[in-house]
């Protein structure tokens, strides 16, 4: 990754593959999401937390595999799924810490042949870079919201490391570690004063879609299931 | 009729105070109104002695059972971690000599032992490893100076076994504000005029200057050294140890970091130095070093000199803060309605830890076994006696050892450790059984053990004693021992690549804090 500045002027040529932005994706077991992203992300991929290498804070995250690097939802040319998380879809522009935008110089998306440029003729900014710049501004302003969530989350003792031992359809055991979600029980014995709160606050919604997105555990092991008939099957023709 | 035990009244505040109050008010609901009451009176012109800086693992689930965030207790009491100990010169005296006694058990341990193994393998091969590096990983990752633990780790839990150097002054008054605060423990700060017994010779109550008469249904004495309620008023004599352990004299300093983001060892280095050894204890702004001696065998001034000579020319304007060591412990430790814990107890000498740990175990025993009427107190207080005096053996077999086991000549303080006079009873047996055979669990069989058995296999093969195998049964699993030495060193490079450095965690620990999950 080579992060620089944008500069309207000295980058006015960029050109952007949006067809490769997807590909960012494709070894990601975990995308991290913002608050916003709750209730669409919850109708495709379990909603998990899970905590920074470097400094052990919880994010929150959309689970794509049941393996390290391993995204099930990645078809070899792009995320097969209603719902792409802002954190794929920015690509390939971030927020610099001065909060600046930049560009990654490494990123395979930005070719000569792409069809998206960041300025129109007259200098000013493209409809494309405009939309990037509502995805960025979405999730640097999710991004405070998130961490509040999570606080309260953790301070109520809501959050819970995540079980998953699974056993695949040829047998093999699968445990899926490092990841963690809402914790139903303590959930259920919170008094009514605290869920009115998590209610007004609209953090008891945000609560429900992560407890309801873990049924896209199922689909995980699906597309697993999926993945390991269709490498049986090719290696049974090759033999 | 039965009069029942409603209130507690701990007479001193040093650590023992503090840390008694915390375990008993956490398991006693002293916050609610049902449960016990408890009263802690600490003087405010009497300082703490406050040099006990190193733990056992055991502090991780007290302050866990007390309710306190490892996180605060990182950031309040300037402590670190500690994966055990290192022993510097004690066998042999030369430079290079040195062993480790980790805080995790020897790979496979108890349901395997390796020391035969070792002992046979290390007869054959001049270069084999040490024991303490050939069956835990912990010796490579404290030489590389790295943490227990990554910042992923949930509070309290570890890749490595651990425990802690801390700040006794921060931590008195950490635990304190969390017991005043969250454990409804009440908290007098006065001084302690008279104690006055009824006439059953129970204590009736502690007279203060200014805040009245202090009830309670059991006294706890942690006034230190002094012993108030349980040596001067109940007069249970002390019974002095020296003649078993000779240290009576520490002279103790804080030395600075050459840099402020020097690294902070992760264990405990004990430097055996002529008439004693030098403690040296990673903090985070600073390190606690001192030198504990045997006045009988040197002089305070040749002691200072030694310990400069430590500590290096940079730290000559340091002056160090003499304590008086007297080695022993009260006759019983709970008489009546009085129990002592900590120093008013009794104290050896700081190796291996044990005062903190003492302390601990000695209130979660009150605690756990917390007679509920007064008439039931004497029974308790028996089996109180019995525990303790057996943990004090054990304390002292086990610090022995470390003498008893030295080669050095160089001084009349180590010829004379290892004088048959001079090493109790219990240890000469156990040391009759280990020259056959390593030692395991069946030679340490009560409830109350302080010491695991690996513990001595650490230290009789780090000191360089071998065992004679040949008697052993031949029937030995090899394969399994193979698998288990392999293991070991599988984990050895898995960790020493994956651990971050010490003072790296810490300072994360300070930015960011440890997830409780």
């Amino acid at each position: 990754m080579q992060l620089v500045e944008l500069s309207r002027s000295e980058h006015a040529g960029l050109r952007i593959r949006e067809d490769l932005v997807e590909a960012s994706a494709a070894n990601q077991h975990l995308i991290p999401i913002v608050v916003s992203e709750f209730r669409k992300a919850a109708t495709q991929y379990p909603i998990v937390f899970a905590k920074n290498p470097d400094t052990g804070r919880f994010g929150s995250y959309v689970l794509n595999g049941l393996n390290i690097a391993e995204n099930l939802f990645w078809s070899g040319t792009q995320m097969d799924v209603a719902y792409v998380p802002l954190n794929v879809r920015r690509q390939p522009f971030y927020v610099g810490t001065a909060n600046e935008l930049c560009v990654d110089l490494d990123s395979p998306c930005l070719d000569g042949t792409g069809g998206k440029g960041i300025v129109n003729p007259d200098g000013s900014d493209s409809l494309y870079l405009t939309e990037i710049l509502s995805v960025l501004n979405q999730l640097v302003a999710g991004q405070k919201t998130t961490e509040r969530f999570i606080a309260t989350a953790l301070s109520l003792d809501l959050l819970a490391p995540l079980m998953l031992d699974i056993v695949l359809e040829d047998k093999t055991p699968l445990k899926v570690q490092g990841i963690y979600g809402v914790d139903e029980e303590k959930l259920r014995q919170l008094d009514g004063e605290e869920i009115s709160r998590l209610w007004k606050s609209g953090w008891l919604d945000l609560i429900y879609s992560v407890l309801i997105s873990m049924g896209q555990i199922y689909n995980l092991i699906r597309l697993k299931n999926q993945r390991i008939s269709l490498s049986r099957a090719w290696h049974d023709n090759e033999s | 009729m039965a009069r029942a035990v409603r209130s507690i009244c701990i007479v001193g505040g040093g650590t023992a105070g503090w840390l008694t109050a915390g375990i008993m008010a956490a398991r006693h609901c002293s916050k609610s109104g049902g449960g016990l009451q408890i009263t802690l009176v600490e003087s405010e012109t009497i300082g703490i002695v406050g040099v006990g800086e190193g733990t056992w693992p055991t502090m991780r689930s007290t302050l866990k059972k007390i309710g306190i965030s490892e996180t605060d207790f990182f950031r309040e009491c300037n402590a670190s971690f500690k994966h055990g100990a290192k022993f510097a010169k004690w066998a042999t005296g030369e430079a290079s000599d040195f062993y480790y006694h980790p805080l995790m058990l020897p790979e496979g341990f108890p349901s395997l032992d390796l020391a035969p193994f070792w002992t046979d393998y290390s007869q054959a091969h001049s270069d084999a490893p040490s024991f303490s590096d050939a069956v835990c990983f912990q010796e490579a990752v404290c030489e590389l100076g790295l943490a227990p633990k990554l910042i992923t780790s949930p509070e309290y839990a570890g890749i490595a076994n651990y425990a802690y150097h801390l700040d006794a002054g921060r931590f008195a008054s950490f635990i304190r504000d969390h017991c005043v605060k969250n454990l409804g423990v009440r908290h007098v700060v006065d001084d302690v005029t008279e104690v006055v017994r009824n006439d059953t010779g129970d204590i009736d109550y502690v007279g203060t200057r200014k805040s009245g008469r202090l009830g309670g249904d059991l006294f706890i004495d942690c006034s230190g050294f002094r012993s108030l309620l349980l040596g001067e008023t109940m007069c249970v004599p002390f019974v002095d140890c020296s003649d078993v352990l000779f240290i009576d004299r520490a002279l103790a300093m804080q030395v600075p970091y050459d840099h402020e983001q020097s690294n902070v060892i992760p264990h405990t280095v004990s430097t055996a130095q002529k008439h004693g050894w030098i403690w040296d204890i990673g903090l985070q702004s600073r390190r606690g070093v001192g030198y504990v001696f045997s006045s009988q065998h040197t002089t305070t001034d040749a002691a200072l000199e030694e310990l400069r000579t430590y500590v290096g020319d940079k730290h000559r304007g340091l002056q160090p803060r003499e304590i008086k060591i007297v080695s022993g412990h009260r006759q019983t430790f709970w008489v009546g309605n009085c129990v002592a814990v900590g120093l008013a107890g009794g104290f050896l000498e700081p190796l291996e830890a044990s005062a903190l740990v003492l302390i601990e175990l000695s209130a979660d025993l009150i605690s756990n076994m917390m007679p509920l009427t007064r008439e039931t107190m004497d029974i308790v207080a028996k089996r109180f006696n019995a525990a303790t005096q057996y943990r004090w053996d054990r304390i002292i077999d086990f610090l022995k050892l470390h003498y008893l086991l030295s080669k050095r000549t160089d001084s009349k303080f180590w010829i004379d450790n290892r004088d048959p006079n001079s090493v109790p009873e219990s240890l000469k047996e156990q040391m009759e059984l280990w020259r056959y055979r390593a030692p395991g669990d069946q030679d340490f069989t009560s409830s109350q053990e302080m010491f695991p058995a690996a513990s001595y296999q650490y230290v009789l093969f780090g000191m360089g004693f071998r065992m004679e195998t040949r008697h052993q049964p031949l029937a030995r699993d090899s394969d399994v021992a193979r698998r288990a030495f392999a293991q070991n060193a599988a984990l050895k490079v898995k960790w020493t690549k994956i651990l971050p450095k010490n003072r790296d965690l810490l300072n994360k620990i300070r930015e960011h804090g440890l997830q409780k999950i």
